[in-house]
C-alpha cells in the first residue's frame, strides 16, 4: 500500500526523515548526524525511518524534500524550502504557534505563521555564520568543551560578559582573549550564548514579535541558547518534544497533501465514472440490455427478462474510449 | 517548487539592444576626449550631465564607470587596488572601484607603465581620461560626498572641485508630501541656486560663457525621452507585463548620464513602440506570468542576466522598482524649457532615497497598487546602506498591504558579497508562500 508520506530534511549537518501513515499519524522520525550535506548521512536517516515504520521505500506514496540538499535526492517528488516546511511542521507540533525560531547548522530563521501553518513573513541570517549552530560549534572548539555539553556548562555562568562580534572568527578571538584574562569557561560560554540570542532577537525584530513563540532546529536542544533567547525576547519559548524534526515533518505533511489530493482526484474521477455508469445502467434498464436504446416496455417489469449487465470495469473502459 | 530545473527564459525587449550603440558611442567619445582637446569632468551623484553637455565637456559618472567595469567583469583589479591602498571592503563598492581605478591610473602615470596589450582588463582600465574638474552632486549619501573628497585628495588637491549640495526632504512638517509643502519649495530654490552657481564654476574653468539656450535645447530632448519612458512604463500595468524591471535597468544610462540628443528620444520611442506591440499581442516579459513583484534596492550590476532568468524561471515578472521607477527625470512635467533650472533642481531632489521614509514608502506602495503587484523583493546591498536602511519598513508596509516580501543580501558591483543560493532559498520561499495563499483563497 503506497499510503505512507515521507518528508526528508537534507540539512547542512544532519539528515532528518519523518514518515506519516494514511491517517496522518507520525510513525517514524529519524535523525542522522553527518558531514556537510552528506548523501550517506541523509540515506542513513531515510533507512532508519523506514525501519522504524516497518515499511520499505515502495510503501511511500509521495516524498517531499527540504533543506540545503533538497534537490539532490532521487526519491524526491517535490521540494520546498526549509522556511515553508519548518512553518508547517512547527504548527503541526504546536498548533497555536505564531512565530517560529529555527536555528540550524548553517542558518537561522524567524518565521511568522498563520493558524494554518502558512508563512506570513520571514527573516534569515545573512551569509555569515552569525547566529547559527556553526557559530556555537566554532566557539565550543575554542573553549574546548563538547558541543553537546556547552549549553549545560554555560548555564553555570556567574558573571555577565559580553562578546560584541557577531562574526564567528572575530568572536573566537574575543573568546580566547577572555579566557586569557582568566574568566571561567562557564562565564565565557554564557557570553557566547547571549551573543547568539542577541542576533536572534534582531531577526525577531525584523519580522515582528508574535506569541506564542516556538523554537525548532538543533540549537533548540541547547538549554543555554533557549535560556538566553527567552531572556532577550522576554518571552517563554515553547519547545516541541523533538525540535529537530520540524522541517522533515512539514515536508511529510506536504507529501500527505499530495497523496490526499491524488485520492480526492481519484474519487472525483470515480464519481464521474459512476455518473456515466449510472446513466448507462438507467439506459440499460429501459429495456433490459445495456446496448438497447429502445424505450422501456410499458408492461411493467414483472415479465421482463433483464439481461446481465456488463462488468462495471468493462463498461468504464468502453465509456473512456468514447 | 523546483524552479531551478525549469527552462522558462526571460523575454527581454529587443529594442533595448539599440541603446547599446548609444552607450558604446558615449564611452568612445569619453575615451577620446583628450585627443579631441575636450576637458573632462568626473562627477558623482545625480543626473547633472546637461550642465556639462552645454559646455561641450566630456563627463565620467563614477558609479557608471564602476558598473561599466563590473558589466565587463573588469572591476576586480580596481577593487583590489582600492583595498591594497587601505579602503576597506565595507566601503561603497562603487567608490572603492572608482577610487581603485584612479589609483591604478596614477600609478601607471607615475611609473610610466605601458599597458600590456593582451590584458583586456588593464586595457579597459587605462582608457579612462583623468579629470580636469570634479563635481559632486550626491543626494542622501554621505559616502558619495566623501568619495569625491577622496578623489580630490588623490589628485593632490590640484583639480578644481564643486560640491552641489542636495539636502534631504525630511517630510516632517504638517504640510509635507510628495512634491508639496514649504520644505519642498525652499529646498527647490536652494538647489536651483546652486545649479546656477555650478554654471559659473564651469564658466570659470572653461573660459567660456554658459549658453542657457543650449541647456534648454538639451533639456527638450531629455524631457521628451523621459515622457516616452514614463508612457512606456504606464503600459506595463497590463497583465502580463510586456517589459520587466531588467529592461528598465538596461535603459538607465539613457536617462542618467548619456547626452541629451535626438538619439535618446528615438531610443525610448522604440522601447515604447515595442512595449505597446507586445501589450496588444498579450506578450509578457516572462513566458508565464504568475506573480508580479516590485524590486527594491540597488541593482547587482554583474547579475542582471542571472536575476532576469531566475525570476522568469519562477514565473515571476519583476514589474517595477525603486531604482527604475522613482528616479531619473521621473517628473518631466516640472521642467519648463524656457527656464529649465528650477525643474531640474526638483527632479534632483526627488531621488527616492532623498525623501524621509514615510513619503518614500508611500510612493512605493502607490506603485505596487498601480501595477497590481503581489510582492516586494528587497536587495539589501552590502555596501550601500543608504538605500537599505529603510528596507525593513518597506517590508513591513508591504505586509500591511497584503503583499509578501523577501530580503536578500548582495551588492552593487562587488560579487564577493553575493551568493546565488541566498536568493534561491528566499525567492522560492516567497513564491511558495504566495502559492499557499492563492490555494487557500481558491479553496
Amino acid at each position: 500500500m503506497k499510503d505512507y508520506a515521507m518528508g526528508v530534511d537534507f540539512g547542512s549537518t544532519t539528515g532528518k526523515t519523518a514518515i506519516l501513515d494514511r491517517d496522518g499519524k507520525l510513525v517514524a522520525a529519524c535523525i542522522a548526524s553527518m558531514g556537510a550535506v552528506s548523501g550517506e548521512g541523509v540515506q542513513a536517516s531515510i533507512s532508519g525511518a523506514l525501519k522504524q515504520a516497518g515499511i520499505t521505500q515502495d510503501d511511500i506514496g509521495f516524498c517531499v524534500t527540504t533543506g540545503y540538499g533538497r534537490r539532490m535526492l532521487d526519491i524526491s517528488q517535490k521540494s520546498y524550502t526549509e522556511i515553508t516546511c519548518h512553518a508547517r511542521g512547527a504548527v503541526a507540533l504546536v498548533p497555536n504557534a505564531r512565530l517560529v525560531i529555527d536555528i540550524g547548522g548553517q542558518d537561522s530563521k524567524v518565521i511568522a505563521v498563520d493558524a494554518n501553518g502558512l508563512v506570513e513573513t520571514f527573516a534569515m541570517n545573512d551569509r555569515c555564520a552569525a547566529g547559527t549552530g556553526k557559530f556555537l560549534e566554532v566557539l565550543a572548539r575554542a573553549v574546548d568543551v563538547d558541543l553537546e555539553k556547552m549549553g549545560g556548562v554555560a548555564l553555570g555562568a556567574r558573571q555577565e560578559l559580553k562578546i560584541s562580534s557577531m562574526c564567528a572568527t572575530f568572536a573566537e578571538t574575543e573568546v580566547i582573549s577572555l579566557l586569557a584574562e582568566g574568566h571561567s569557561k562557564p562565564d565565557v560560554l554564557g557570553a557566547v550564548h547571549a551573543a547568539i540570542a542577541a542576533r536572534t532577537a534582531g531577526l525577531v525584530g525584523r519580522v515582528g514579535k508574535r506569541l506564542p513563540v516556538v523554537m525548532t532546529g538543533g540549537v533548540a536542544k541547547n538549554v543555554a541558547a533557549v535560556h538566553h533567547i527567552e531572556k532577550a525576547l522576554n518571552t517563554k519559548l515553547t519547545l516541541p518534544e523533538d525540535p529537530q524534526i520540524a522541517g522533515a515533518l512539514g515536508a511529510a505533511l506536504f507529501a500527505m497533501d499530495e497523496i490526499r489530493a491524488a485520492y480526492k482526484l481519484a474519487a472525483v474521477n470515480i464519481d464521474e465514472d459512476d455518473r456515466h455508469v449510472d446513466a448507462a445502467v438507467e439506459d440499460a434498464r429501459a429495456c433490459g440490455t445495456a446496448a438497447c436504446k429502445a424505450p422501456a416496455a410499458d408492461a411493467g417489469s414483472a415479465g421482463v427478462t433483464t439481461a446481465p449487465l456488463k462488468p462495471r470495469q468493462q463498461l468504464q473502459a468502453e465509456l473512456a474510449t468514447k | 517548487m523546483q524552479t531551478a530545473t525549469t527552462a522558462k527564459k526571460a523575454n527581454r525587449l529587443t529594442s533595448t539592444k539599440l541603446g547599446g550603440q548609444i552607450v558604446h558611442d558615449y564611452w568612445s567619445d569619453l575615451f577620446n576626449a583628450k585627443e579631441e582637446g575636450r576637458k573632462v569632468v568626473w562627477y558623482n551623484g545625480t543626473y547633472i550631465p546637461p550642465m556639462f553637455h552645454t559646455m561641450d565637456l566630456r563627463w565620467v559618472h563614477g558609479e557608471a564607470w564602476s558598473a561599466y567595469l563590473a558589466a565587463k567583469h573588469g572591476e576586480l583589479p580596481a577593487q583590489k587596488a582600492g583595498e591594497d591602498r587601505g579602503y576597506v571592503r565595507e566601503l561603497c563598492s562603487y567608490a572603492r572601484t572608482h577610487i581603485g581605478s584612479a589609483l591604478m591610473d596614477l600609478r601607471a602615470a607615475h611609473e610610466r607603465l605601458a599597458v600590456d596589450p593582451t590584458d583586456e582588463r588593464a586595457l579597459t582600465m587605462s582608457k579612462l581620461p583623468p579629470p580636469d574638474m570634479l563635481v559632486n552632486a550626491y543626494p542622501y549619501c554621505s559616502s558619495g560626498q566623501q568619495w569625491d573628497e577622496q578623489i580630490y585628495r588623490l589628485f593632490g588637491k590640484k583639480i578644481p572641485i564643486f560640491n552641489l549640495s542636495i539636502p534631504m526632504l525630511w517630510g516632517g512638517r504638517q504640510d509635507a508630501g510628495y512634491l508639496r509643502g514649504k520644505e519642498w519649495e525652499e529646498r527647490s530654490k536652494y538647489v536651483a541656486m546652486q545649479l546656477r552657481a555650478l554654471a559659473g564654476f564651469l564658466e570659470e574653468h572653461t573660459g567660456r560663457k554658459f549658453e542657457w539656450d543650449r541647456l534648454s535645447e538639451i533639456m527638450a530632448y531629455i524631457k521628451k525621452a523621459a515622457e516616452l519612458r514614463l508612457e512606456a512604463m504606464e503600459v506595463c500595468t497590463v497583465k502580463p507585463s510586456p517589459a520587466s524591471y531588467f529592461d528598465w535597468i538596461v535603459s538607465i544610462a539613457h536617462v542618467n548620464f548619456l547626452p541629451g540628443t535626438q538619439r535618446i528620444v528615438d531610443y525610448f520611442q522604440a522601447v515604447k513602440d515595442e512595449i505597446q506591440q507586445r501589450a496588444a499581442r498579450g506578450e509578457g516579459a516572462v513566458p508565464k506570468e504568475k506573480y508580479r513583484v516590485f524590486f527594491d534596492g540597488m541593482m547587482n550590476w554583474n547579475k542582471i542576466g542571472w536575476l532576469a532568468e531566475k525570476f522568469a524561471a519562477a514565473d515571476t515578472a519583476v514589474v517595477a522598482g525603486r531604482y527604475t521607477h522613482m528616479s531619473f527625470w521621473q517628473e518631466p512635467g516640472l521642467i519648463d524649457l524656457a527656464d529649465p533650472i528650477p525643474g531640474m533642481a526638483q527632479n534632483y531632489l526627488i531621488c527616492p532615497n532623498n525623501h524621509g521614509a514615510p513619503i518614500m514608502i508611500g510612493e512605493i506602495d502607490r506603485l505596487c497598487d498601480k501595477y497590481n503587484l503581489d510582492g516586494v523583493v528587497l536587495h539589501a546591498s552590502r555596501t550601500c546602506r543608504g538605500m537599505t536602511n529603510s528596507q525593513f519598513q518597506i517590508a513591513e508596509s508591504a505586509r500591511k498591504h497584503g503583499r509578501q516580501s523577501m530580503i536578500f543580501e548582495g551588492d552593487v558591483v562587488d560579487e564577493s558579497f553575493y551568493k546565488d543560493e541566498l536568493l534561491n532559498t528566499r525567492l522560492e520561499a516567497m513564491i511558495e508562500s504566495m502559492d499557499s495563499r492563492k490555494r487557500q483563497a481558491a479553496a
